[in-house]
């Protein structure tokens, strides 16, 4: 039979109106193989309350070969460095490398972020912990080295659980945001007692000086952060999502941070709604080629999708949301498998294209915080496949995601440079997992090739080498795909490196940027199913092809 | 292959239409039946005959409404793609749908032919403006109708190119890689040089300097401005912009949510297998020859003109023969994309021996043994116009990321027979359009007209002597 035949159209149409799923599975579901020990990935994340939260990691390539390498966090357990030696559309292969810095400093880690800070061309790492910061500073081949004394950071001591970067402008090095969750140590603690949060501007001079701490108050137990320009001022804001559990009288936050102000909390009067979740992970992505971001907010119960509201927001003057979850059908409020009907607990979540149908989905971690009796116990992860018809249908059991282990943070990412996008899972008091991509099901328990891709990464010179915070737009026929290069959202998780487009059926596409100074680029002409690289230095768009 | 189709080949490779209501012999619909992929990949080459001749009846019949044809809320662009409002008229010469069969256009001197100029298509990428009136080039781009003879056989060469092409990428990335410097790397394959790359260090490649081929370093061998792949592509492209007709692997629920995107009321109106048909078809269809039995001084004057085609340079780009190495043509193909289908898409391919047809015994084959396919054509593409010499230079429009002065080579086997000639069918006479070359033929065209009148009669007495001949 053709291995994607019209026959397993139908069986699949069928299994989705049997299992009283609301919007009908017409897409490709990916083929998701766990593969963690055989590929060398032993991390597990555990600890005390302090790690209940938190349980992320870092992609990124840190020896030049294009392959995203990973930091993985450990919580009482050592975070571990794991270089990726895989082979383009091989199975995974990853090998730990010891990390030079003090042993202690890489317990108690919640998470981690990687972006080059100081602009020489390597990927640093922030590091979220449990006490101090960690600024790690990359050098050849995957080194690291501590560099919190030479970037004059303190370390902006405390429970470090979301964290957020950018680049201001007319800053030469990034401005760092650090959220923080319960002062322990507070009287009255934990309840009530959510500490505030961090904002360091870089300080004038030639190398990184973060000596000066901004309060961001008050602090409402921050456990995603985002600077996001959601309504395409060039200024990004700084979103927040904070976790009701711990916090009284809070809500989600939106900081505008505007170049040589102090920040600014927005105000009912300046149209930001009382928004009160358990804010776990934000996800930002233009799901409808809108040209403004959606968000994704994962929490306990219902995960939201808040979409710009263009008539009361006027277009973007103010920060007016609408709740669209529930008529996308992306609330994932509880399991969709197992049979458990408590509310699920949502960690990282995360969009991006699993089948290259060129249609953004939604992953979501999940898992109970520590045997908490009123949630799930079983919380699969969701693999929200997005349809034509704009709606999300759950495909997380069918590609093979859906697992016992208690999730928390993600990194999805092309680790084989196949064009398919896998995925790397923490839990908490187990090992992460990983899982390979390897194409779409053909419904008969074969794999076919999934949709056409293209990744892309920006370069312009110093400081902001990789472009953070410029926006992608790529065109296919009358659609825009659009990305952002961002730090930070998800839950304590992120990646830097090539940016992941479906194409679906386009064999072009072209390629339009606008660059973190505001600037759009003239349009790129690109095939499909390569790799690209736009300088902004340079005419053309350039291709790169792996070395293994 | 001459044998006539048994009725258990034809059976082979036919299946019911689902839910197909049975009809009486006088049915109008072209698809009572559907072909069945896998029954003919299985069925190895006992199913070609059935599967060529079904290919046969599929490019001369004219689609029906009740097969499917017309897409009436979707454009003829090659990404899925709907109609912003309205609904499109059954017929409409300019933007499409504009004809009811391939051979409609397809059909001189023979099936699978060129055409007449009544037969120009205007095609346009069908995005933004979908739906036109006018044949003025800020619309689309009037393209004459292109013979398909031999069309197996380039594309089989096409594939050998991209793969040569491909390997001296990959080398060039891997010495750089090595050696830690920059390497620069000529791109030629079957004597035809595409220009160069340059391979960095770092895995980047510096494209700049390659020469008549896309960046991804593709032999596209279809169309005017070589912008398709194979047959495949070409053939659901064509089946959704002329008739409305949309195949299930571009259009069908994977890539659109609806297995009748169109709203023809008709699900999955042209299924994998009956694509394959067509392509079949297409591929088997013999190329054109030398004319045979010539009057002596047509014979003489065809001689004497060859030799002038050489000395002028005009085979520089129309390249006498190119060689190729197998003649065993795979369905699917090997670089198409996603839409069009792929071989992981399938558990067996569909595999045809050109070698086993009668046409293959009529191919010189060189030292190496490889097949000289005597397309006169590089598969290469070519500015043609420059400040002087424009009368190519008549678009507007850039095709898929090439741009308006630059065509593919056209293959000139057959050149006798498919009158009129340019990429719109401009020129009545061979002269005209020969006349016509510029930007990277200006040399060969300002040697041709430095010839006498005689000697430039013998260039033509060469051209007319490449026809394409009823089997």
């Amino acid at each position: 039979m053709l291995r994607w035949s019209l026959g397993a159209l139908a069986l699949l149409g069928l299994a989705a109106t049997a299992a009283a799923d609301p919007v009908a599975l017409n897409s490709d579901v990916p083929v998701m193989l766990e593969e963690a020990a055989a590929a060398g990935i032993n991390q597990t994340y555990d600890g005390g309350w302090e790690h209940f939260v938190g349980g992320g990691g870092a992609a990124f390539d840190c020896d030049g070969s294009g392959f995203p390498s990973v930091f993985l966090a450990g919580g009482k357990n050592p975070a571990k460095l794991y270089v990726n030696k895989s082979k383009r559309g091989g199975p995974l292969k990853f090998v730990e490398k010891p990390i030079a810095i003090d042993p202690k400093l890489l317990t108690h880690v919640i998470g981690a972020y990687p972006f080059d800070i100081d602009g020489d061309g390597r990927m640093d790492l922030f590091v979220l912990r449990v006490g101090e910061n960690l600024l790690l500073k990359g050098g050849p081949n995957c080194t690291f080295t501590l560099a919190n004394k030479e970037w004059n950071f303190g370390g902006d001591e405390g429970w470090t659980t979301s964290f957020a970067a950018g680049w201001e402008k007319g800053q030469k090095f990034p401005t760092l945001a650090i959220g923080h969750y319960v002062d322990r140590f507070a009287p009255g603690s934990p309840y009530g007692t959510c500490e505030e949060n961090s904002l360091y501007r870089p300080q004038p001079g030639d190398a990184p000086d973060y000596s000066v701490r901004t309060p961001l108050t008050p602090g409402y137990c921050a456990l995603s952060m985002l600077f996001t320009d959601w309504n395409r001022s060039g200024a990004p804001s700084l979103r927040v999502s904070n976790d009701r559990q711990y916090y009284r009288g809070g809500e989600e936050q939106l900081w505008r941070i505007e170049p040589g102000k102090p920040p600014h909390l927005y105000t009912r009067a300046e149209g930001w709604r009382h928004v009160t979740i358990f804010g776990m992970g934000i996800a930002a992505g233009d799901l409808d080629g809108s040209g403004f971001p959606d968000y994704a907010l994962t929490s306990m119960g219902d995960t939201k999708i808040q979409k710009l509201d263009r008539d009361e927001s006027e277009r973007g003057e103010f920060p007016v949301y609408r709740d669209i979850a529930g008529q996308m059908n992306a609330t994932a409020h509880i399991p969709y498998a197992g049979g458990d009907k408590r509310p699920s607990t949502g960690w990282h979540s995360e969009f991006a294209d699993f089948n290259n149908d060129g249609l953004l989905d939604l992953f979501i971690a999940k898992g109970n915080v520590a045997q908490m009796p009123d949630f799930a116990a079983f919380d699969p992860n969701n693999l929200l496949l997005q349809q034509w018809n704009g709606k999300f249908a759950e495909a997380g059991d069918k590609a093979g995601i859906a697992e016992k282990a208690p999730s928390r943070g993600a990194l999805i990412d092309d680790f084989n440079l196949d064009g398919n996008l896998d995925l790397l899972v923490m839990h908490r008091t187990a090992p992460a997992s990983l899982f390979r991509n390897l194409g779409a099901s053909d419904g008969h328990g074969g794999v076919i090739p999934t949709g056409n891709w293209i990744e892309i990464r920006l370069a312009e010179p110093a400081p902001n080498r990789d472009a953070v915070g410029a926006h992608i737009a790529v065109k296919i026929g009358v659609r825009t795909l659009m990305r952002t290069i961002s730090v930070g959202g998800g839950d304590a998780s992120g990646h830097m490196g090539w940016v992941h487009f479906g194409l679906g059926t386009a064999e072009r596409a072209e390629i339009r940027v606008q660059w973190p100074d505001g600037e759009w680029s003239y349009p790129y002409r690109a095939f499909a199913n390569q790799f690209v690289v736009v300088d902004r230095t340079k005419p053309q768009a350039e291709y790169w092809y792996p070395g293994r | 292959m001459r044998k006539r189709i048994g009725g258990g080949a034809l059976a082979l490779v036919l299946m019911a239409t689902a839910g197909s209501v049975e009809a009486g012999s006088w049915d109008e619909r072209v698809f009572t039946h559907h072909v069945d992929f896998d029954a003919v990949a299985a069925a190895g080459s006992a199913a070609l005959p059935g599967l060529i001749a079904r290919g046969r009846e599929l490019f001369q019949a004219k689609f029906t409404t009740a097969d499917g044809a017309g897409r009436p809320k979707a454009t003829q662009a090659i990404i899925p793609t709907k109609r912003k409002f309205g609904v499109n008229p059954a017929f409409s010469r300019l933007s499409g749908p504009d004809s009811d069969s391939c051979s409609g256009c397809h059909n001189q001197p023979v099936l699978g032919g060129s055409g007449d100029t009544v037969s120009n298509a205007f095609v346009s990428e069908g995005f933004e403006s979908p739906e036109f009136d006018s044949t003025d080039p800020s619309f689309s781009s009037e393209r004459h109708t292109t013979a398909l003879m031999g069309a197996g056989l380039v594309e089989l060469l096409a594939r050998e190119m991209t793969a040569d092409l491909h390997a001296e990428r990959d080398a060039a990335v891997a010495q750089a890689r090595a050696s830690g410097k920059d390497v620069e790397a000529d791109l030629v394959t079957k004597g035809v040089r595409f220009g160069s790359l340059k391979a960095h260090a770092d895995g980047i490649v510096d494209l700049d300097a390659v020469d008549g081929v896309d960046a991804d370093l593709i032999v596209r061998p279809f169309s005017r401005k070589g912008v398709f792949t194979s047959l495949r592509q070409f053939t659901i492209n064509a089946l959704n912009a002329h008739h409305g007709m949309e195949a299930s692997e571009r259009f069908g629920v994977r890539w659109t949510g609806s297995h009748d995107f169109g709203e023809s009321g008709v699900p999955d109106a042209v299924r994998p297998g009956d694509v394959s048909a067509l392509v079949a078809f297409q591929a088997t269809l013999p190329p054109p020859t030398v004319k045979q039995n010539l009057p002596e001084d047509w014979r003489i004057a065809a001689a004497e003109g060859e030799k002038h085609f050489d000395e002028l340079g005009c085979a520089s780009c129309h390249r006498a023969t190119l060689p190729l190495k197998s003649l065993i043509f795979t369905d699917p193909a090997p670089y198409d994309t996603a839409g069009t289908l792929r071989a992981g898409e399938v558990r067996k391919g569909i595999v045809i021996d050109l070698s086993k047809f009668p046409f293959a015994a009529q191919l010189k084959r060189n030292a190496k043994g490889e097949w000289l396919i005597p397309l006169y054509s590089d598969l290469k593409r070519h500015f043609v116009v420059d400040a002087e010499v424009a009368d190519l230079g008549n678009e507007l429009q850039a095709q898929r990321f090439v741009e308006r002065d630059v065509f593919l080579t056209p293959r000139l086997w057959g050149v006798g027979s498919t009158a009129p000639y340019g990429h719109r069918g401009d020129f009545r006479m061979l002269n005209e359009i020969i006349a016509a070359h510029g930007g990277d033929a200006r040399f060969a065209r300002d040697a041709y007209l430095g010839l006498t009148k005689d000697e430039r009669d013998t260039v033509i007495a060469f051209l007319r002597s490449l026809v394409i001949e009823a089997p």
